[in-house]
């Protein structure tokens, strides 16, 4: 009896060979026709890269490294402790001789 | 007079298309639908080659103004043809369009027959087969969308990570963690098959 390993070295090649014995397609004039007026509908193309390609390349590049810094950020400012908006409200609720919206314009 | 276009370079062709001459494509068209035929047929079923492959151009023709001049235009449609292969396998995954494809037991009886085999000549003439290429599929659809694509362009055609990573627009250690795992993910599906 064949081991396993044997087995599935062949059936490996088999089906390798079945991949690469894909037969080509071909395409009439139709398709060729087909296409060139699809070209055409789109009209001429634009000289510089468009809005949205800009978009693609670089904002959606830059999403996971914006995710990861936000987290990060997050995480710091819990640890340390750091509310501005509490801050400035004990300031007022502490120090209210001193203190005036006056001083603050 | 203009020159004629097979006298001209590729990147003289695409100046011209980018300058609004959009008939010029044409001469595109014509010198690399075979090759773009070429590798659609490797990573799509046969019914959908001619849609993707004028996915292919279209997409080709509207992304020209970011062609490199520098680059091999061939090099660059290539890269264009096996992301619409891979953006084709990504839809149908997410909309199950196609079915998934199940062994049934023509399939199981081919594999039998073919495994135990004592003459490794005879591969050649069944691989041939039809169920080979079924099998080929039943294994592939298992895989997600872009290990599919890592491990045809990798394990079954050949390329380097490299030029894997190059024609997907991976990293070249996405690629190659995902030729990996894909290639022992596939070994395990083939595995069970063979022990079942």
């Amino acid at each position: 009896m064949k081991s396993l390993d044997h087995k599935l070295g062949v059936l490996k090649k088999i089906l390798c060979q079945a991949y690469h014995g894909k037969e080509n397609v071909e395409v009439g004039d139709q398709w060729q026709l087909n296409v060139m007026r699809r070209i055409r509908n789109l009209g001429p193309v634009q000289p510089g890269p468009s809005f949205f390609m800009l978009f693609e390349q670089f904002v959606w590049r830059l999403t996971p490294a914006t995710c990861i810094l936000i987290i990060v950020g997050a995480i710091i400012f819990l640890t340390i402790g750091f509310f501005p908006d509490y801050d400035v409200f004990t300031l007022f609720i502490n120090d209210t001789e001193e203190l005036s919206l006056a001083q603050l314009f | 007079m203009q020159n004629h276009p097979s006298r001209q370079s590729d990147k003289e062709i695409i100046r011209r298309i980018i300058d609004g001459d959009v008939n010029s494509f044409e001469y595109l068209l014509n010198k690399y639908q075979d090759h773009v035929l070429r590798i659609v047929t490797k990573h799509i079923p046969y019914n959908e080659v001619e849609e993707t492959a004028h996915n292919v151009f279209v997409r080709a023709y509207q992304a020209l103004p970011g062609f490199k001049q520098e680059g091999s235009f061939k090099q660059w449609l290539s890269a264009i043809t096996v992301r619409t292969c891979y953006d084709f396998w990504r839809k149908q995954y997410r909309s199950r369009e196609l079915p998934m494809s199940n062994l049934s037991e023509r399939h199981r009886d081919w594999l039998e027959k073919t495994l135990s085999s004592e003459s490794n000549l005879s591969f050649s003439e069944e691989s041939r087969e039809k169920e080979a290429g079924e099998l080929l599929d039943w294994a592939m659809s298992k895989l997600s969308a872009k290990d599919r694509m890592v491990l045809e362009l990798v394990y079954l055609e050949g390329n380097s990570v490299k030029e894997a990573a190059d024609l997907l627009g991976l990293s070249v250690s996405n690629v190659k963690v995902r030729s990996f795992r894909s290639r022992k993910r596939l070994e395990r599906l083939l595995t069970d098959l063979i022990s079942t």
